[in-house]
């Protein structure tokens, strides 16, 4: 799921500050699930700039709508008949939803009211931790499961560094060290002997190396 | 029509309600129906003794709160926004209270952020002891609205009884 958090009110009413009519776009999606950008934030972010308009005494229309997602356009296309009304579009998706929605009305303004944050996983209720990079090259299955790139501090392939304490990281004692989570799950699996290998440096031209990635799916496809 | 309010309600609550003249502020009040002496005559007496001073909001319990109801109420009619929840450990879904105490802080720090007091927010647990009535609690809060100035979101020029802004919420209108 990819995560986000909402940006301070003060840099929301700066960035929409120019405009007199603002659709504040919620998404159903992976911002609803991390409590940033579903209905419910939407309602509280539109409402408080509603307030904070009064109080300044400012005339500004502010709406309000939620897609189920804004990353697929098929959702994006909802807007059509009512994307005239407005000077810009206030979005809560991650910036995947921005970029769509602004792709789709190209002449509107369409402004991110999150920052993206990461590929992350619901560790528990309000609880979200960064598991994955995308790397597009994925090793899991040599680390017994847990990413010794999104989750040891150093992004060390051949660890553990040594400065682990009692499970901890040394750079942050809140941070559990990943090798001592890589070594003690291939140690239940009786496969302590991968700790053997040497591996190269990553190679990161599957992430980065090509520019934006894409994937093409013929199979998929209208 | 005839109320049905009986008699030994409106006396009741003629009891436990403060003089009209210091009413001047609109309160919100979300109350867990677990409130003693919460039920639906007395909400309505209540009510009608305070007329525009005080709308109250029947909740099956706190944890049913959602920073957005606060914060509608505050946008649209009301100068401060309550809720009334069961003592701590009393919850009868063990954990409403808390989440709707955790709750209330998020929308006092999104007030404080546009500049509006945390006061016009709060919760109110009530005693495991000695518990109050829905009507001690509401006199009792309605005492803290009063010493608020009035909010300025609704201090607006032109705002005439009845105003209120058109607010259209598009994703109602349609179903997914």
């Amino acid at each position: 799921m990819i995560t986000a958090e909402r940006k301070p009110i003060d840099e929301i009413r700066a960035i929409i500050a120019p405009y007199k009519k603002v659709l504040v776009l919620g998404c159903g999606s992976c911002v609803a699930e991390c409590a940033a950008g579903g209905e419910k934030e939407r309602g509280m972010l539109a409402s408080t700039l509603r307030m904070a308009n009064k109080m300044d005494g400012k005339e500004v229309l502010i709406q309000e709508k939620t897609l189920d997602r804004q990353c697929v356009k098929d959702f994006v296309i909802l807007l059509d008949d009512i994307i005239d009304q407005y000077d810009a579009v206030l979005s809560l998706g991650c910036g995947a939803g921005v970029q769509a929605v602004a792709e789709m009305f190209s002449e509107l303004p369409v402004l991110p009211a999150l920052n993206t944050e990461f590929l992350g996983e619901t560790r528990d209720q309000g609880y979200w931790v960064e598991n994955c990079l995308g790397c597009g090259d994925c090793m899991l299955d040599d680390f017994g499961g847990v990413c010794p790139l999104a989750r040891c501090s150093k992004q060390l392939l051949n660890g553990p560094c040594g400065g682990s304490r009692e499970g901890k990281c040394e750079i942050n004692p809140e941070v559990p060290c990943a090798w001592q989570a890589i070594i003690d799950r291939l140690d239940r699996f009786g496969a302590l002997d991968r700790l053997e290998q040497i591996y190269p440096p990553k190679d990161w031209s599957r992430k980065q190396g090509g520019g934006p990635r894409k994937i093409m799916r013929e199979d998929q496809q209208r | 029509m005839e109320s049905r309010i009986s008699s030994d309600t409106k006396a009741r609550v003629a009891k436990q309600t403060r003089p009209p003249q210091a009413e001047k502020r609109t309160l919100a009040l979300f109350y867990c129906q677990n409130t003693p002496e919460s039920g639906e005559a007395v909400r309505q007496a209540l009510e009608k003794k305070h007329a525009s001073s005080l709308r109250l909001f029947p909740i099956p319990c706190s944890g049913r709160i959602e920073p957005l109801h606060l914060m509608k109420a505050l946008e649209e009619f009301a100068d401060a926004a309550y809720v009334i929840a069961c003592p701590e450990g009393a919850c009868r879904y063990f954990e409403g209270n808390t989440r709707a105490t955790k709750r209330v802080a998020l929308t006092a720090q999104m007030l404080a952020q546009i500049g509006l007091e945390k006061e016009r927010v709060g919760i109110v647990a009530n005693s495991k002891e000695t518990p109050k009535t829905l009507a001690a609690l509401a006199l009792e809060l309605l005492d803290r609205t009063a010493e608020l100035r009035p909010s300025p979101v609704l201090a607006r020029p032109n705002q005439g009884k009845g105003t209120k802004e058109k607010k259209d919420d598009h994703s109602r209108k349609k179903t997914h």
